[in-house]
């Protein structure tokens, strides 16, 4: 009996790829002073801090409760405005729709170089633009709400049946008539499960808006944490956990029952 | 079978009665309005919107780009190698975590690494680095930790649902001739999974980048302390130098690595 030939392994490329990642982390680690002495050194004021974040102060909670819901509100108004502005930069950058290859091209990078920019990043700049506050907030996670959406969906909008589009061409229908009867009903469920998916993104993008002045509840974070206050700290960052997965799993099922 | 519907039935449009839709509509208009009003987003504070935003602007033009070679791009690389450690440590704890975590090899354990790894997601990064700061120190190193942990989660549930798919054919095949479970392991999941998972751990890498891009603002090194600090002083020209080259190095790395992602996934 013939054995059949062992796989051969492409040598130079494995030992490449692989002389490429050590060095990448050996460069990194020393980089951003990855050292155990240090760690070790630091563990006594570790312990001091986890000692005094714990038990978390329970008499802070009802103080919480206006910015929690203050993080909420921002969440709704960023999925709400950038999920609809998020339809047209999908149908744009969806290459079997979009009108020409000039549009189609420069919306696709348009929103590529939104996506690229975190989402405290746009919160720092509304914040400097429109002032501190919740409105700067609201501001940022709509931009972050249409690159998140438009990218996922226009995926989407690209993988229909391009059949009844075409159909709708063919009997005199316009370029609109087109998207709104042909392309966007095919792909209406994924808007639905996406729009939920960037909320969810949004609750915890909104809780962190805060730390830059931009509203909600990070805000009250930031006071605490530059004040030490550790066991406040504890306590928020519990209210948020509870509160985000709660939120989560409703709209997980409501995107379950969806799909 | 009855076909005496008339004409005007069967062209009426099937969207027209009130369904679940559009109450959900009207109640996702309803709560749209109370946040806005909530938050005083009043119309007049919208006209503002667009006249903040473009005084900000007109100031970001010229860049200080010697500023930007100088102080930002440095930066930029500290969030890089964050984000490199990070992923790597994520990495090497969500590999047998993945495995432990799939329904079909472990029933039982996968119970505990999925409620481990849903907790270990909720957490947002900046939150983690929060706690890091002070254990650790000032510094690249704690927002390295907290990107590593909280990324676990992900890479955890998403290498286990990889290794659910799995066809279990090479496995019973190993274990008929034999070898055990351990072995199954290494030489009929590992090379079938590894592809996938390695894609992710890429695209994990990708989100972390912008995740340390932000860890600056508590402390925790990278490019968002630089950004937050030119944006205090309303340094604009500064502060744009940053954002230019923040989405130059992040699309040139998205570029590379949706590359190689797409390399590996084809085989």
């Amino acid at each position: 009996m013939t054995m059949p030939a062992r796989p051969q392994r492409n040598w130079p490329l494995w030992i490449g790829v692989i002389a490429f990642l050590v060095a990448m982390t050996v460069w990194s680690a020393y980089g951003i002073g990855f050292s155990l002495v240090e760690i070790l050194c630091n563990i006594a004021g570790g312990t001091r801090l986890l000692e005094e974040s714990w038990p978390p102060d329970f008499g802070f909670l009802p103080r919480l409760a206006e910015p929690m819901l203050e993080t909420v509100f921002i969440a709704i108004i960023g999925t709400v405005v950038g999920g609809i502005l998020a339809i047209p930069m999908a149908v744009l950058a969806a290459r079997n729709l979009s009108p020409d290859k000039f549009t189609w091209f420069a919306d696709r990078n348009f929103m590529n170089i939104l996506r690229t920019l975190p989402d405290l990043f746009w919160a720092m700049l509304f914040a400097t633009a429109v002032g501190f506050g919740p409105v700067a907030g609201a501001l940022a996670l709509t931009v972050f709400t249409v690159a998140v959406i438009s990218k996922l969906w226009s995926e989407s909008l690209e993988s229909i049946d391009m059949g009844l589009p075409e159909a709708i061409r063919a009997v005199g229908g316009n370029w609109f008539q087109m998207i709104q009867f042909g392309a966007i009903p095919q792909a209406m469920q994924h808007y639905v499960s996406y729009a939920l998916y960037a909320f969810e993104l949004n609750i915890r993008a909104s809780v962190v808006l805060g730390l830059v002045g931009a509203g909600g509840i990070g805000m009250i974070l930031e006071t605490q944490r530059a004040n030490f206050e550790y066991e406040r700290v504890t306590m928020i960052i519990l209210a948020v956990l509870v509160a985000v997965l709660v939120i989560e799993e409703i709209s997980e099922s409501i995107r379950k029952r969806l799909t | 079978m009855s076909n005496n519907l008339s004409h005007a039935e069967l062209l009426k449009r099937p969207g027209n009665r009130i369904g679940f839709g559009t109450i959900a509509t009207f109640v996702i208009a309803a709560l749209f309005f109370v946040s806005l009003f909530a938050i005083g987003f009043t119309p007049e504070r919208m006209l503002e919107v667009p006249g903040g935003v473009a005084e900000v602007l007109s100031f970001f033009w010229p860049a200080d780009m010697a500023y930007g070679w100088e102080r930002v791009l440095p930066a930029i690389i500290e969030s890089i190698q964050i984000a490199w450690i990070g992923t790597i440590i994520a990495a090497i704890l969500s590999l047998p975590l993945a495995l432990f975590g799939a329904r079909t090899l472990f029933p039982r354990l996968a119970r505990v690494v999925k409620l481990i790894s849903a907790t270990a997601r909720a957490f947002p990064e900046i939150l983690l680095a929060i706690y890091f700061v002070p254990i650790v120190g000032l510094g690249a190193f704690a927002g390295a930790l907290a990107i590593g942990i909280s990324s676990v989660g992900m890479l955890t549930k998403l290498g286990a649902e990889v290794v659910d798919s799995l066809d279990f054919g090479t496995v019973e095949a190993v274990e008929a001739a034999g070898g055990s479970r351990i072995l199954a392991l290494r030489w009929a999941v590992l090379p079938a999974v590894l592809p996938e998972i390695i894609a992710h751990w890429l695209f994990r890498f990708e989100l972390n980048i912008r995740a340390s891009a932000v860890l600056g603002v508590v402390g925790a090194g990278g490019v968002g302390g630089v950004l937050l600090n030119t944006l205090r002083y309303r340094h604009f020209d500064k502060a744009a130098a940053v954002l230019i080259l923040t989405i130059l190095v992040v699309l040139a790395i998205d570029t590379v690595s949706g590359e190689i992602r797409r390399k590996i996934i084809r085989g």
